[in-house]
This record gives structure tokens, C-alpha cells and sequence, in this order.
């Protein structure tokens, strides 16, 4: 039992030993939380963007003539090591604002074991499951939460506008068989149906196999005239090749989450031809292309990832909402958001110019509408955003856009889906 | 001062939950010898049937009993026990790593049947829990926590005490002979299936206890929480702690839990800007690293199986429980 004491001892202090090496202060820093998966391919990106974000809020300054030192852990897209995070973050760091994270299966137990509790605002780039507005509208997160990502529902209604719009009649769907994907393919077919468009086939894609044979075949048996694609590009890319070699129509209609290069290289450019897709974000306006622009000049690539203009606009109107806010408190941030995206105020774009006006702005007392890589931003209620779409195909250099959707169009045909 | 404290509790609190997992891992793996690789299937059923019993009303989906909270705890733990009676039957041929394998695979299988079946479990968006219990009346977070890592780890000690005493007991030495030799105890007159099945379910329960106490916890539970790493983490703590050793299934707990979230905080804190994005890939490494050296100054975890001998008098008798016990060392 001697050597079982010294053990235990020897343990406990070398586990606590881990947590007193950090303990560094730096003069004037604002520290942001930030919890993404990082450890995973289309994680790293977008903690990459929010980092770039906090980099130009520096240059111009820092919030409040502070540096904004962002704290980034991984959640390996595991829920315990997510709320771990955000919880060390919260109580450790005295963090006042959290951006993330990406999965719903993630942020949603931060938000009501962790954000909410504490007091801290939360915001997410990425998650778009509509439990969410279901938890905001019955009052549960206290005004601390919002996203960038505009809500499934909204996403849903543009994938119906497109395949309207081209006259398919007969429509199978392959989902993503995760909360993201079932909630668009079932939206989707719903709308569909309400259009009278006939949904033959609509199929849940788990991820990881190596082959999508059996789903493939089983959509092929009703001969639909066009597929939808609510896919991750690693079982998107399988899941389109195997269906074009088993002979099924090129004439496809994906969701944002395919506009990636590593899914158009993969498929090959000549099969996606016909193929259209959508996006809530990266509307034609000229903040979504200076947003491009910004990109390429740090990056040296387009920003062709999955949620990194809404990564980019959750991390600075997350700190412009800092700077509006009249104390560091999480609480009085979250109110200050809707200072920050007033369509009444003066529009901004956060380059450097930008921001040194908008923090004069705000400083004056006066309000501004952001206008990001996501367009002008304006939260609802319930911390949702709805954005303005676009239509885009892919060509040699990337994707382009081919159609424009604005927010009231958008809007209109949300309600003429729901009368 | 607040802050660390609030974390202290937080993170204490995760660990007396996982804690009461690899108990029952412990029973099952390292007094009875059953290679339990499918401990999330329990965990999670554990964890739903809580969820789902306790709750309130969901539109449109199954459940909303709202039963008291102790009700709907103990029915997670009995559900999860009546998995394992299923599983132990349609597996009592199966040893070692054959019956590794069954049981991943059914874990695979919940997870994928829960992501699945909507009606039943909300599919993948998961399902919110409900208030958590006395929350109301205590009306302080902080507080709160405190109340709630006490109530954890009274369940703790319960389970602890009670496994402890199970272990010391002749129905403990009679697991660790159908480890050792299951011929040998059958040739005594014991039915090694039946025994193995008991202490199977047994243990299932209190992974199932563990999993009721995590969705009462965090009030929500989905998909994502059924991942594999989940059984990949008991049983690391397992293994690093001791397997065999009651105390070392807490110690390993601890020491993995805590290394696993430390080493985040540490890269987070500690690595220069450049390699931030990298750290969570780190992470991992690092994590490994710790298990692996842990091993290899302490191949038989951190306190290992004592032995455990039966004191008679007589010289001939000592010289036959010298020989077992180093056979047992190997």
C-alpha cells in the first residue's frame, strides 16, 4: 500500500503539474474563447479565418486599444472534450464571448451547460440544426446566442427554389445522416412535395464507408430526372461518382457544404456540368467580395471551404460588439450586437478603414450595420440569421456564381412555401 | 480564484461520472475477464432511456413520461442491464477478442440505430433533457455544481463500496478463477456461463448508471456522445489505472481524463502562434504519448491487482498459494 500511496501521489501531482505551466500575463489583452474542431480536414480553416479575423481587429487596433488574444481549443468534434473546452475557457481564461462551434451535437451542450450559466455570449459560425431557434424561442439562452449560419430552413427553401426554377419533376434525395442533413433532407423533400414535385427516393449517406453502392442503386431504381445533395465532400465526391458511373443523371442540385476544390477534383470538372448549387452566404454585394478579396490577399487561395465567410463575420461582429458594449460583461455584448448589425446604421466593412471608422462610430455613440463576408448581417430574436442565397456552379477555377437571390426574394418564397 | 474552483468542480464532476463506468468495466474485464468492447452501447442506452423516461413531451416523438428523476436514472441502468442480459446470450460462446468484436459491433449498431430512429431518440439533432434535479430550488450555478458533483460521487462510493465488497467476496474469488481457468472452476462444480453473464449485466448497469448521470448532467444527449472514442477512453483509464484494482480504475480515471483535457489546455496556452491551429492534431499525440509512457514504467497500471489470498495455517499450505501467486504475477 506504501508504493500504492506514492503512486497516487505521484499521479495526482504531476496531473495537477499540467495545469500550472500556463500562467503568463500579457498588459492589456481582451482574451475571445474559441472552440473548433481543429484536429479534423474541414475544421482547420475555419478556426484559420476566425484567427485571421482577430488579426485584422488588431491591426486596426485591438478592441478598446486592447489586443484580442483569441483561445483556441480543439473539440475532436467529441462533445465532452467540447464543453471541457469551453468550460476551462469560461472559468480559467474569464473569457466573455465563445465562438462556436461547429457541430449542433457540440454547441448545444455548451450552450446550456456552459455559455448560458456563466453568463458568457456565444457564437457560432456553423451550426445550423433549428433545435436551436427551438431553445431561443422558449427564452432558454438569456440572448447570448447566435449564428452566422443561416438555419436549415432557410437553406432548404433555396434548394427548392433552384430545382423549381430548372422544372425537375422528379427528385431523389442523398442526405448527410447527421443532425445538419436530416434536417435539410427532410425539409426539403417536404417542399418539394408542397411544389408537387415527386420525391421517389431520399436517402441517408453515413459517412466513413468505402463504398455507397447499396444507397446509389436503391435511388437509381426510381429513375428520378434530378438528385439533391446534402453531402460532406469525402462521401459527397463517392457517392456523385458512383452514381455517374452507374449511369444516373448528371443533373444535380447540391448544398453549400460540396463548394469545395477537393469534391470538384475529385468528381472530375466534366461531369458537373449540369450541376448547380447553393449557398446562404456569399451574397452579390461588394463586402462578400472584399471579404474575397481579403482572403486571397492572406490566404493565396479562395475562400472555398465550408462556413469561412461565416466563421470570418462570427469573430468580428463578436468583437465590434466588444468595442460597442459599455463593460466586458457577456451579457451587455450580446446586447450590444444589435448596435453592431442596425440596418439603420452606417454600413461597415471590417477592413482596415472600416473598422477604424466603425470604432469611431461607435464610440460617438452611434450605431452600424455590419456588412461581412456573409453580407449585411441582422440577427432575429432568436439569434438566427436569414441571408440572401446564391446559385453557383463549379468551373476550372473554383465555383462561380450564376444567380443572385436577394434577402427579400428569398423571404418571399420561404412564406409562399409555408401559405 | 471562482473560476478554477467552478472548473475544479466541473471537470471533477466528468471524472466521478466516467469514474463509475470504469468500475463497471472493471468488474467485467478485470475481475471476470470480459472483453467488453462495446461499453458505449451501455453508456448510451443508459444515458437515452433516462432521457427519454424522465423528460418532458417532444412533438411528435415517443416519450415525455416526466417521471420522478431517481425513477428515470434507475430505468437507464435497468434498460442497460437488460441489454447486456440480450447481448450476453447471444454472445456466451464468445472469449476474448471474438467477443471484443461482437460487442463493438453492437455498439456501432446502437449508435446507428439511435441516429436513425427519429420517432424514438430525435435521430442525430438528439434530445434536450429536462431541468436538472433541484436545480430550481438551489437557484445558484455555482452552488449547484457543488450539489452536483456531491450527488456524483456519493454514487460513486456507493458503487465503489459495493463492487469492493463483491470483489473481496467468495463470489469475487469464484470471477477471478473463471478468468484464470475456466476449465479448472468448472471442474470444481461451477457454471462458468452463468457467472460470466451475472457479472456482465452487472457491470452494464453501472454503465448505464454512469451514462443516466451524463445526460442528467449536460441535459442533452445525441449521437455524437455514442462515438467508438468513448470505449476507447474507458478503457484507457482502465488499463492505466489497473485493471483488477478498484482504487486504480478511479486513479486511471482521473489521471487519463485529466491529461486528456490538461493537454489541450496546455498546447492552447503553451504553443506559439504558428502551431495554435495544429494543436489540436498535438492534442492527440500528446495524449497517446502520456498513455503509452504510463504504460511503460507501470506495464500493470498505476496500482495494480493485489493479490488476494486466502490466509491458512499450515507451511505446505503457504507453498501452494507462493506458486499461485507468481503464476498470477506473469
Amino acid at each position: 500500500m506504501h508504493s500504492g500511496l506514492k503512486t497516487l501521489i505521484g499521479a495526482t501531482v504531476v496531473t495537477a503539474g499540467l495545469w500550472a505551466i500556463p500562467a503568463m500575463a500579457q498588459d492589456c489583452t481582451t482574451k475571445i474563447g474559441a472552440v473548433l474542431p481543429t484536429s479534423v480536414d474541414w475544421g482547420r480553416p475555419i478556426a484559420e479565418t476566425a484567427a485571421f479575423a482577430v488579426d485584422l481587429f488588431n491591426v486596426a487596433g485591438g478592441v478598446k486599444g486592447c489586443k484580442v488574444e483569441m483561445i483556441l481549443r480543439d473539440t475532436q468534434t467529441d462533445p465532452k472534450v467540447g464543453v471541457d473546452a469551453a468550460k476551462a475557457l469560461v472559468d480559467l481564461e474569464k473569457v466573455p464571448v465563445l465562438l462556436g462551434a461547429v457541430s449542433s451535437g457540440v454547441s448545444m451542450p455548451i450552450l446550456t451547460s456552459v455559455t448560458v450559466p456563466s453568463k458568457v455570449m456565444q457564437m457560432s459560425c456553423c451550426s445550423s440544426s433549428t433545435a436551436f431557434t427551438a431553445v431561443a424561442s422558449e427564452g432558454k439562452t438569456d440572448g447570448l446566442w447566435f449564428r452566422t449560419f443561416a438555419t436549415t430552413r432557410n437553406q432548404s427553401a433555396v434548394a427548392a427554389l433552384l430545382i423549381k426554377e430548372r422544372g425537375y419533376k422528379n427528385v431523389a434525395i442523398f442526405y448527410k445522416n447527421d443532425d445538419w442533413g436530416q434536417d435539410i433532407g427532410k425539409l426539403v423533400k417536404a417542399d418539394l412535395e408542397s411544389m408537387g414535385v415527386t420525391v421517389p427516393a431520399s436517402i441517408a449517406i453515413t459517412d466513413g464507408q468505402s463504398s455507397y453502392r447499396s444507397e446509389v442503386t436503391e435511388a437509381l431504381k426510381s429513375q428520378p430526372e434530378a438528385i439533391y445533395m446534402a453531402l460532406y465532400p469525402a462521401e459527397g465526391a463517392l457517392v456523385t461518382r458512383e452514381w455517374i458511373s452507374l449511369g444516373g443523371t448528371q443533373k444535380m442540385v447540391v448544398a453549400n457544404s460540396l463548394k469545395s476544390d477537393e469534391y470538384r477534383d475529385s468528381v472530375g470538372l466534366q461531369y458537373l456540368g449540369e450541376t448547380v448549387g447553393h449557398d446562404s452566404a456569399q451574397p452579390r454585394t461588394d463586402s462578400a467580395r472584399g471579404f474575397v478579396e481579403l482572403y486571397k490577399e492572406q490566404f493565396n487561395a479562395e475562400p472555398s471551404g465550408p462556413g469561412l465567410p461565416n466563421s470570418f463575420d462570427a469573430a468580428m461582429i463578436a468583437m465590434l460588439a466588444m468595442e460597442a458594449a459599455p463593460d466586458a460583461s457577456g451579457p451587455s455584448i450580446a446586447a450590444s450586437v444589435a448596435k453592431v448589425t442596425d440596418p439603420a446604421g452606417e454600413p461597415i466593412f471590417p477592413n482596415a478603414e472600416g473598422l477604424k471608422k466603425a470604432k469611431e462610430l461607435l464610440g460617438a455613440g452611434k450605431t452600424i450595420s455590419y456588412q461581412g463576408g456573409t453580407g449585411p448581417v441582422k440577427f432575429d430574436t432568436n439569434g438566427d440569421v436569414s441571408a440572401p442565397a446564391v446559385a453557383w456552379k463549379f468551373d476550372e477555377s473554383g465555383t462561380q456564381e450564376v444567380q443572385y437571390f436577394t434577402l427579400d426574394e428569398v423571404d418571399a418564397f420561404i412564406s409562399s412555401l409555408e401559405n | 480564484m471562482i473560476g478554477f474552483v467552478s472548473y475544479l468542480v466541473f471537470f471533477l464532476t466528468i471524472t466521478a461520472i466516467l469514474a463509475i463506468a470504469v468500475l463497471g468495466l472493471n468488474l467485467q474485464w478485470g475481475n471476470a475477464g470480459i472483453f467488453n468492447g462495446g461499453v458505449v452501447a451501455f453508456f448510451g442506452t443508459g444515458a437515452y432511456i433516462m432521457i427519454i423516461l424522465g423528460g418532458p413531451e417532444r412533438g411528435g416523438e415517443f416519450g415525455g413520461f416526466g417521471l420522478p428523476w431517481p425513477l428515470a436514472l434507475a430505468g437507464g441502468a435497468a434498460a442497460a442491464g437488460l441489454l447486456a442480459i440480450l447481448v450476453g446470450l447471444a454472445t456466451t460462446r464468445l472469449r476474448h477478442d471474438y467477443l471484443a468484436i461482437a460487442t463493438f459491433g453492437i455498439a456501432i449498431a446502437i449508435e446507428a440505430f439511435v441516429r436513425n430512429a427519429t420517432y424514438l431518440t430525435g435521430g442525430a439533432k438528439g434530445i434536450r433533457g429536462f431541468e436538472r434535479p433541484l436545480e430550481a430550488l438551489i437557484d445558484n450555478p455555482f452552488l449547484y455544481s457543488l450539489f452536483f458533483l456531491a450527488l456524483a460521487v456519493v454514487l460513486l462510493i456507493i458503487v465503489y463500496a459495493g463492487l469492493s465488497r463483491l470483489v473481496s467476496s467468495p463470489y469475487g474469488r469464484l470471477l477471478r478463477a473463471i478468468r484464470e481457468d475456466e476449465t479448472a472452476a468448472r471442474s470444481l462444480g461451477k457454471n462458468p456461463a452463468r457467472v460470466r453473464l451475472e457479472a456482465f449485466v452487472i457491470g452494464a448497469v453501472i454503465m448505464g448508471l454512469a451514462g443516466g448521470l451524463y445526460a442528467t448532467f449536460y441535459a442533452f444527449i445525441s449521437p455524437q456522445d455514442l462515438a467508438p472514442i468513448l470505449t476507447f477512453q474507458i478503457w484507457a483509464m482502465l488499463i492505466v489505472g489497473g485493471a483488477g484494482n478498484n482504487l486504480g480504475a478511479m486513479l486511471g480515471t482521473f489521471v487519463v481524463w485529466g491529461c486528456w483535457v490538461a493537454s489541450g489546455y496546455v498546447l492552447s496556452s503553451l504553443a506559439p502562434q504558428e502551431l495554435q491551429l495544429y494543436a489540436g492534431t498535438l492534442q492527440y499525440i500528446l495524449i497517446g504519448l502520456i498513455i503509452v509512457v504510463t504504460l511503460l514504467i507501470r506495464p500493470r497500471g498505476l496500482l495494480p491487482e493485489r493479490l488476494q489470498v486466502t490466509k491458512r495455517p499450515g507451511p505446505q499450505n503457504t507453498g501452494v498459494i507462493s506458486n499461485a501467486g507468481e503464476q498470477y504475477q506473469s
